[in-house]
């Protein structure tokens, strides 16, 4: 005789986010940094968006760190995110 | 009354060693065998509290997970709870999703908590849940298996498997299973749960997203304030060693202590604000301890290990016998919150709202 047994996983799925369009240049754009927190993205993400207006043409980078490394980002930065081209974001592990 | 289908998807499997195979290749294990979760066993759960299997406990607002009686109490079964065990649990998850527990990121950082799960109230005696003997371990039946859901609920309902959600860099023991139950009967404190405002008589639970008990040893005094500064001291080692910022702390304290204390007079409340004056220590004590490189100009800032004098959660558990204690750090300082809740309230409704008149 076979025993009955259930999944014991979320079997439902969250709703899928859509993706953002993507950028056909850098060039004259506004890119936002959202780091974690942690000491491991502050000198790339520095450096990386100094790469970004010196090599690729953006016009403006913008940094900002979230107040708490393992939430998500503060409801003033993802309302931020609107007035950005693109977004880098990360982890300083 | 019709009783509602399991929604949860089945399978057959030939008998019991087939179950456990079935379920380790599926990864839904925390690696050790697991009892089958057969309807009956379900359905035994639900009534035992009462809910229909599609009853929301809850929803974890980051992923947008929401978290089912019906999951709660297949993944109870296969932790090895048995019905009266359950309302504990769905208490516990309850508190979990509150919104400053944080559990996405308490689960799912590299820093490798646990949920600690306190008992108080009634229910513990109800369900043989002991504060005695190695409490803070193997003590008993219903501390073990309940400690044991929570983790099997994290893995299966909100994918917490290590590699995936769950990205701790170590964990700790506790994430088999951290249950414990205060000590009441031979205790002259204040029950945990009631001086974290639930009413005297009513059963809780409190979660903690806690790192392992660090145990420390003084048997040597009779004056509380000595016994207490070994507890200071340790908080102390925690904020230069691991993470030096305040929240919550669990403070065990077993019987041959304990009894030091209360017959000085001290109460929970006077332990909490020793502690919240003791463990503390400057920025500075960092380059003590090689991480000189983030003390930065901020050598004479001042971190206490306790938010506030309440945020210590002072249990009295632990075997007669033994001039110990332990002391449960946060998973980081203030960034979560300790929860309390009764057990077996109305589950619509919202644990911190307050009543008014």
């Amino acid at each position: 005789m076979t025993i009955r047994v259930f999944d014991p996983t979320n079997e439902a799925s969250p709703a899928a986010g859509a993706e953002a369009p993507r950028l056909i240049s850098l060039h004259g754009t506004t890119i936002g940094f959202i780091s974690n927190g942690k000491e491991g993205t502050k000198e790339f993400f520095t450096h990386l968006g100094g790469m970004l207006e010196a090599e690729h043409g953006v016009a403006k980078v913008v940094h900002r760190i979230k107040s708490n490394y393992s939430a998500p980002a503060d409801k003033h930065i993802v309302d931020e995110i609107r007035s950005w081209h693109a977004v880098v974001t990360g982890i300083g592990d | 009354m019709p009783m509602l289908q399991l929604k949860s998807r089945s399978y057959e499997v030939d008998d019991l060693l087939s179950a456990q195979e079935f379920y380790h290749a599926k990864g839904w294990t925390d690696g050790l065998p697991i009892v089958p979760p057969t309807e009956d066993a379900v359905r035994a759960c639900l009534d035992g509290v009462g809910l229909p299997p599609d009853r929301v406990i809850g929803i974890e607002s980051v992923r947008e997970q929401s978290v089912t009686a019906e999951k709660l109490a297949i993944n109870a079964v296969m932790a090895g709870c048995l019905p009266m065990h359950f309302p504990v649990v769905v208490a516990a998850w309850k508190a979990m999703l509150t919104e400053e527990f944080l559990l996405h990121g308490t689960t799912s950082s590299t820093g490798g908590c646990a949920v600690l799960v306190i008992i108080n109230g009634p229910i513990r005696r109800q369900i043989g849940a002991s504060g005695g003997f190695n409490a803070l371990a193997n003590s008993d039946r219903a501390t073990a298996c309940i400690g044991r859901a929570i983790r099997l609920g994290l893995i299966n309902i909100l994918d917490v498997r290590p590699g995936g959600i769950d990205r701790s860099t170590l964990g700790h023991p506790g994430k088999f299973s951290y249950c414990i139950a205060e000590d009441e009967e031979d205790t002259t404190w204040t029950p945990l749960g009631e001086m974290r405002g639930v009413p005297k008589g009513v059963s809780s639970v409190t979660v903690m997203a806690s790192m392992a008990p660090r145990q420390l040893m003084n048997e040597w005094t009779h004056a509380p304030e000595e016994i207490l500064e070994t507890f200071a001291a340790e908080m102390r080692g925690s904020q230069r060693h691991y993470s030096i910022y305040g929240g919550n702390q669990v403070v065990v304290i077993p019987k041959q202590l304990r009894d030091i204390i209360q017959a000085a007079g001290w109460s929970k409340a006077d332990i909490g604000r020793f502690l919240y004056e003791r463990a503390r220590i400057k920025r500075s004590e960092w380059g003590d301890v090689g991480k000189g490189a983030v003390v930065r100009d901020r050598g004479e800032s001042v971190y206490i290990a306790l938010d506030r004098p309440e945020s210590c959660l002072v249990v009295a558990a632990g075997g007669p016998a033994g001039g110990f204690g332990a002391v449960i750090a946060p998973w980081m300082g203030h960034k979560t919150k300790a929860v309390t809740v009764p057990i077996g309230a109305c589950t619509d409704r919202d644990p911190n709202e307050q009543e008014h008149p």
